[in-house]
């Protein structure tokens, strides 16, 4: 049976969407990036813009979750020596407060492997048996195993959400796309540090009907999936 | 061989001055040029057939072209990259077929400049203006990073590369795709906003905007006038 998800195409292209060949990826959404006293928090930026994704994707995994669907999610972070971490991306990050990656904020070091501000908000914490990728960048795919498993579990779709939608999202959308993964990415399921950086983001993936692949609102695919369960 | 200068100062750049820590030379800095081939570029090319305006990136032509000659004149290494595809379409994904034929540009069929990005179609090469040099390494790669299924990685290491500018097109799409990748794998990136384009301007302007935020979270974006003149 074929299903197609309305959006910017009907998603997937073939429609051969089925919980064993498709995987809802959750892309940092991390203290550090959408709480108070992470990183993003400290360079003065708005939260509520990385906020807003928070609930949307909650209701989705309670959808995905007792279907069967395959649930990754990624976290943004550096090991304690920073080892990982390349030496333009350190100057960077310190030039606005001169307190960069690695350094103390008010729940611990910034974008640091095992800090509280580190860790997946609680509303969206993983569950027993979902896959959690560690990034030292921002695509999801270079420098971890992501697509191994990816490989291994027979995943062709991927729908993709969290934060934020021009960096991190963007990054490993655009990565997933050239190795043939037939991607969505829910639109209410995102965030930016501005909204007009998330608009324009989705400005860009509207090129060519979909040059990356489609975008949707969450409820666009919970719909599709419930007249065909 | 006349002597000259290895090493040049930093270039004024936005959101900082580039490279980050100071100076810069042909023995760790690069020239990529991402393709600049009659498929995007051309009034018959792969583009044109999708029913996007090819004219953004032609215009791009020239300025690149003078870049080219100042970073060859100092002595840079020089990397280009072509998107296309093998003759048996076995690096093509399915659904990358699928959308490129709602255009009536199906990858791989013949248009007016031969089969559409394939791999050794009159369509794929590199407009006449740009051609690479001999000892300049030619990238093919079947997405729009040009790290991906590529040794562009390990041509870049080999040769102690660390700094990357950029040109090329389109900027929304393939350059920012490998600036992105690049920037991840430690690489301090300089995009020239003169010498890429987009088919549509404001999404041009949007990638300008996204590379300065985070003071630099992708690295800078500067004109070619400041490169050339710095390098002259």
């Amino acid at each position: 049976m074929s299903i197609h998800v309305p959006g910017l195409y009907p998603w997937p292209f073939d429609g051969d969407l089925r919980p064993e060949n498709t995987a809802l990826i959750v892309i940092d959404m991390q203290v550090d990036f959408c709480g108070e006293g992470g990183w993003v928090h400290s360079l003065g930026v708005d939260v509520a813009n990385t906020r807003r994704a928070i609930k949307p994707i909650a209701r989705l995994l309670e959808t995905l979750r007792p279907l069967g669907y395959f649930i990754i999610h990624t976290r943004e972070g550096h090991r304690p020596d920073l080892s990982d971490l390349p030496a333009n991306k350190a100057w960077r990050s310190a030039q606005q407060t001169g307190k960069g990656i690695g350094a103390k904020g008010p729940l611990g070091r910034f974008l640091v492997r095992g800090e509280p501000n580190w860790d997946i908000v609680p509303e969206l914490a993983p569950a027993e048996g979902e896959i959690i990728i560690d990034k030292s960048g921002k695509g999801s795919f270079h420098g971890t195993d992501l697509e191994a498993i990816l490989r291994l579990k027979g995943i062709r779709n991927l729908i993709l959400t969290g934060v934020t939608t021009d960096c991190c999202v963007q990054s490993t959308l655009r990565d997933a796309n050239d190795r043939g993964f037939e991607c969505i990415l829910l639109e209410d399921c995102c965030g930016a540090g501005t909204q007009d950086h998330h608009d324009r983001q989705i400005e860009i993936f509207r090129i060519m009907d979909g040059l990356y692949g489609s975008v949707a609102m969450s409820d666009d695919l919970i719909s599709a999936l419930e007249v065909t369960s | 061989m006349t002597t000259r200068p290895c090493t040049f100062p930093q270039i004024a750049s936005r959101p900082y001055n580039w490279p980050f820590d100071g100076q810069f030379s042909p023995n760790d800095t690069a020239l990529i040029i991402i393709d600049m081939q009659i498929d995007f570029c051309g009034q018959d090319g792969w583009c044109a057939q999708c029913q996007g305006d090819p004219m953004p990136m032609a215009a791009v032509i020239e300025p690149t072209r003078r870049l080219l000659e100042a970073m060859r004149a100092a002595g840079f290494w020089v990397v280009h990259t072509r998107e296309g595809h093998r003759e048996d379409l076995s690096d093509l994904a399915e659904n990358k077929r699928w959308r490129s034929a709602r255009f009536n540009a199906e990858i791989g069929t013949l248009g007016p400049c031969g089969r559409m990005l394939t791999r050794g179609a009159p369509g794929w090469e590199i407009v006449p203006e740009l051609t690479p040099l001999e000892g300049e390494p030619v990238v093919d790669k079947p997405g729009k990073g040009s790290f991906y299924a590529t040794d562009l990685e390990h041509i870049l290491r080999t040769r102690g590369i660390r700094n990357l500018i950029f040109a090329g097109v389109t900027t929304d799409c393939c350059v920012h795709t490998t600036m992105r990748d690049a920037n991840d794998r430690g690489f301090e990136c300089m995009l020239i906003e003169d010498c890429c384009a987009a088919t549509l301007p404001h999404n041009h302007a949007s990638i300008m905007s996204f590379t300065q935020m985070g003071h630099g979270i992708f690295g800078t974006v500067a004109h070619s006038d400041a490169l050339i003149a710095a390098i002259s």
